[in-house]
């Protein structure tokens, strides 16, 4: 029993890195039809950041937000260049973030090497029905909660949130109505730089960064993210917990080298089974 | 299915400026265009067919990455440019390929039979996950198709029959009829062969029925399927087909290289098969061989240049992905059909700006 919660804590402390990412994949995607392939690169950056700031002496929550707010930035920029051209179709700009992503290896390796980095998060553990557990793994579940609520907040109450929302659903009509179309998509690809940060900064202490670390946070964030067809916040967030529990009970009670196979198959099955629902004529029409 | 497609409505769906030849309006323009194509694949096959011979040492080595890599990059030009199908795990089955040949050449089975299973291997493996997979579109089956080259690597990194992390050694030379292929140069002219093979297969597949079809589906499913073209099964057959390719190149690199290890696949591998045909120009042979060419000097220049004395260690890698991604973002916005065809584009332009101008 005390090992059960304890995978299903630590599952869920690394789900919500998933669902965080998985968000930011949502958030650009819904305003742009981008599939932002350099998302997993801002968990990376705000990670690395981070631990660079902290060993420079900054405090605490100071280096944390510096680092996501370097992860904002990164995310405007890569807007700017994914989607700053007229006439870029999202499959070309699918393509230009797999060209930033290599852009931004070279950057990683000039700055941080080739190792990986981690930093220490909240020391300390408490011990609950006989489970020995990171306060770190609170940390994160807390800090990711929060951060989802502000982000509902965000598109349902605030002016901005609304009219992302409506790029989102009709582009034209929110030209229509004076929502400029690009600086809205900006703005998404900000916002999802941020939200990358977020993780990047939460779940670096639990597990150590490197600049090619990316390739696995994006297949798992755009895990989580396809279970809401990249469109829809809620189910990004069951996804990405499920899957960092899922993870999580593999490599506990199975093995510890399967635990991403077992995600990237739960991927393939979800993908699989929402393509039968959705035909070409679907999506052509679409 | 049977039902006759009549030309001039096949047309109405597969003009795509990016793959669509020249039409010739009479024989006297066709013989003319026709003969700098003839003369250029004539000059590079004589050119491909000295390089063995006039390279040094280091230098053939090269040539031969850049041969496998040529094969493999035409299957994906392929896929991506008729299929309009994208694959960010094209390297699991040049994993595949190369793995059947050091499998069943560390088993005692005759190398040339291995090396014959190596495409097979791969071409059906990718029929079989194409069945659900190419269910998918668009970014959906690029991340499929990642995520199954990782599990990939993940299975072959855990199995004691495929070697673990350290993988096979000791693969022997391949034998051909009592002909061992031993030297650098030997396998020069194998990947040579086995290109030029696959070239031709290409070339035969865009021309035919089944070309048209795939140009056609690529542009839009629901119309291609309309005009009666199996879509399902052309795009599972062009899958399957470019695995293969892949497979072979993977066979030829296992007899070569003599030991496979998952390291030498990694999805880094995948991304740069697509940078190449990108660069190239999708949808084209010469785009592919260009690109694969580019890339692959390209690289090995960085790389002479970063491990030159006093340079810092890591300035291989830090010049190599900068490149890789400054030139794949430059073509994609500013070159989007890739150099071959945008090229031809301005060659054309310009003979019919001077033959305008002559008449």
């Amino acid at each position: 029993m005390s090992d059960f919660l304890q995978y299903l804590i630590s599952g869920l402390a690394v789900g919500c890195g998933f669902a965080l990412l998985g968000s930011g994949l949502v958030t650009i995607h819904r305003v742009t039809r981008v599939v932002n392939f350099a998302q997993g690169m801002f968990a990376v950056v705000a990670g690395l950041t981070a631990g660079s700031l902290l060993s420079a002496g900054l405090p605490h929550g100071v280096a944390e937000v510096a680092a996501v707010l370097v992860a904002g930035a990164t995310g405007l920029l890569v807007g700017i260049v994914a989607i700053g051209r007229r006439g870029t179709g999202p499959q070309s700009a699918l393509i230009v973030t797999l060209g930033i992503g290599f852009l931004a290896y070279a950057g990683e390796i000039l700055i941080w090497g080739e190792d990986p980095h981690s930093f220490a998060g909240l020391g300390g553990a408490v011990e609950i029905g006989g489970a020995h557990l990171q306060k770190q793994y609170f940390l994160v579940i807390g800090a990711a909660a929060l951060g989802f609520t502000a982000l509902g907040l965000f598109f349902t109450r605030s002016y901005l949130g609304k009219a992302l929302g409506a790029c989102a659903s009709n582009p034209y009509a929110a030209r229509a109505v004076g929502i400029d179309v690009t600086r809205m998509g900006l703005v998404a690809f900000t916002l999802g730089g941020m939200l990358g940060g977020v993780a990047g900064v939460l779940v670096t202490p639990l597990q150590s960064v490197s600049y090619h670390s990316d390739v696995l946070l994006i297949t798992n964030g755009f895990a989580a993210a396809i279970l809401g067809g990249l469109v829809r916040l809620g189910p990004a967030l069951v996804g990405g917990l499920a899957l960092g529990v899922a993870e999580s009970m593999v490599a506990g009670y199975y093995e510890a080298s399967y635990q991403s196979v077992v995600a990237l198959a739960l991927m393939l099955a979800v993908m699989v089974w929402r393509a039968r629902r959705h035909t070409a004529l679907y999506e052509e029409a679409t | 299915m049977n039902h006759p497609v009549r030309e001039g409505e096949m047309k109405q769906v597969t003009l795509r400026p990016a793959t669509a030849t020249t039409p010739a309006p009479g024989p006297g323009l066709a013989a003319r265009l026709r003969r700098p194509r003839v003369l250029a694949v004539l000059v590079v096959s004589v050119v491909a067919l000295l390089l063995p011979q006039l390279l040094a040492g280091s230098d053939v080595a090269v040539y031969v990455t850049l041969l496998l890599s040529a094969i493999v990059v035409t299957g994906l030009s392929m896929l991506m440019g008729y299929a309009g199908q994208v694959s960010l795990g094209h390297a699991a089955f040049y994993l595949i390929g190369a793995y059947t040949a050091a499998l069943s050449a560390t088993h005692d089975i005759p190398t040339w039979l291995g090396l014959a299973a190596a495409p097979l291997t791969a071409a059906v493996i990718a029929a079989l996950i194409g069945i659900p997979l190419l269910k998918l579109r668009g970014h959906q089956l690029a991340f499929a198709t990642l995520a199954m080259q990782l599990i990939l690597l993940n299975i072959v990194g855990q199995n004691e029959w495929a070697g673990g992390d350290i993988g096979l050694q000791g693969v022997p030379r391949l034998t051909v009829a009592g002909y061992e292929f031993a030297s650098t140069s030997s396998y020069a002219y194998l990947a040579l062969g086995a290109l030029a093979l696959v070239v031709l297969v290409a070339r035969n597949v865009i021309a035919s029925r089944p070309g048209r079809g795939l140009r056609a589906l690529a542009t839009s499913e629901v119309a291609a399927e309309s005009a009666g073209v199996p879509v399902v099964a052309y795009k599972l057959a062009v899958f399957s087909l470019s695995a293969g390719f892949a497979g072979l190149a993977g066979g030829i690199y296992a007899f070569y290289t003599g030991y496979v290890a998952p390291g030498s696949f990694p999805v880094l591998l995948s991304f740069e098969f697509v940078v190449m045909a990108v660069i190239g120009g999708l949808g084209t042979i010469w785009g592919a061989l260009v690109g694969a060419a580019a890339i692959t000097l390209l690289l090995q220049q960085l790389n002479e240049l970063g491990t030159a004395e006093g340079m810092p260690g890591y300035a291989p890698a830090v010049m190599s992905y900068a490149v890789y991604g400054v030139l794949l973002i430059l073509v994609v916005l500013y070159l989007p059909r890739g150099l071959v065809p945008s090229a031809q584009g301005w060659w054309e332009r310009r003979r019919a700006a001077k033959d305008g101008g002559g008449g």
